[in-house]
């Protein structure tokens, strides 16, 4: 019941986690980052970047040279890394798998991407290597669950899905903004 | 550069400004114990300097005939800060600040007007900069 605090306890926040997958981006991209850079990408002020960035200066994920150039230190650049690759793992899913629509997807992606665990990414991997993989069932499952088309019935009782309520009833009634 | 440039670049410094405003408020109040003796009056000085000079901007935005504009995404977690910390924070933003008004004085082209204006809001940047710095001094 207490797995909501470990939000607090994750290494890195979610706009940190932009923070740092911006400089990354950018460093990919042009071959130097600075202050206004993220900021344009991100879309924020340069104040806000700056006072994000001097948290992640002193936790050591990024540096600044004399010029006032942004770089990522070791750190840094294995949790880009790890972000990127559980951003493309997530998005995968959604869009290939489960069929939501591209600009969905990347929305739901940028809130999922930092927090799932790796154990959970690398279980998504190990279900997205299954489906890709030669083994023939793989294909048959895909194309079955494409091809289900069943409608919920909205009745508990008789779904090998929801138990003592209609979950897909739960999930809809809540402000898709909360 | 093109008056629609100048007025997109001074909207941004405008919610530089407001944010930065912001931000002292909620420094000013997040500052506990005796420390809040040391600096909660000068933050909301500060404050309401950066009011004043985002009153500016925005003036100046309406002169070239636009519009002021925001778009806050501004999110202050409720965390406790010592005096130190709190002016060090301010420094980091109002840095970033001054950058904004220089990078946008090196680009502005064929509107002398603006030029002093934004050339005026870099020294007072300058000077809200040095002075936090003092304030760090050992």
């Amino acid at each position: 019941m207490d797995s909501w605090k470990s939000f607090e306890r994750n290494p890195i926040t979610h706009s940190a986690a932009h923070h740092v997958v911006a400089i990354a981006d950018l460093l990919d991209a042009f071959g130097y980052a600075r202050v206004s850079d993220v900021a344009r990408m991100l879309d924020i002020t340069r104040g806000s970047v700056s006072v994000t960035l001097k948290n992640l200066k002193q936790r050591g994920l990024v540096v600044e040279d004399e010029r006032r150039f942004l770089g990522l230190s070791d750190r840094g650049k294995e949790i880009a890394l790890a972000l990127r690759a559980k951003k493309r793992v997530i998005l995968k899913l959604l869009v290939e798998v489960l069929g939501v629509d591209e600009d969905q997807a990347d929305e739901d992606t940028c809130k999922i991407e930092h927090l799932i665990s790796n154990d959970t990414a690398g279980r998504v991997i190990r279900f997205l290597r299954f489906l890709s993989s030669d083994e023939p069932r793989a294909a048959s499952f895909l194309e079955a669950f494409r091809d289900f088309t069943a409608e919920c019935g909205h009745d508990p009782k008789s779904c090998p899905c929801c138990e003592d309520v209609c979950l897909s009833d739960q999930v809809s009634s809540i402000d898709e903004q909360l | 550069m093109a008056t629609k440039e100048n007025i997109q670049n001074l909207n941004e410094l405008f919610a530089e400004e407001i944010e930065a405003a912001i931000r002292y408020l909620h420094l000013s109040v997040t500052v506990k114990g005796l420390d809040r003796l040391l600096v909660h009056k000068v933050l909301l000085e500060y404050m309401q300097k950066t009011l004043d000079h985002a009153r500016s901007v925005a003036d100046k935005i309406v002169h070239l005939g636009g519009i002021p504009s925001l778009d806050l995404k501004l999110n202050l977690p409720p965390q406790k800060t010592t005096a130190t910390d709190a002016v060090r924070t301010a420094l980091t933003f109002e840095q970033a600040g001054l950058d904004a008004y220089r990078d946008l004085l090196e680009n502005i082209v064929d509107d002398v007007p603006l030029e002093e204006f934004v050339r005026a809001q870099v020294g007072l940047e300058s000077q809200h900069v040095a002075e936090l710095s003092l304030l760090l001094e050992e």
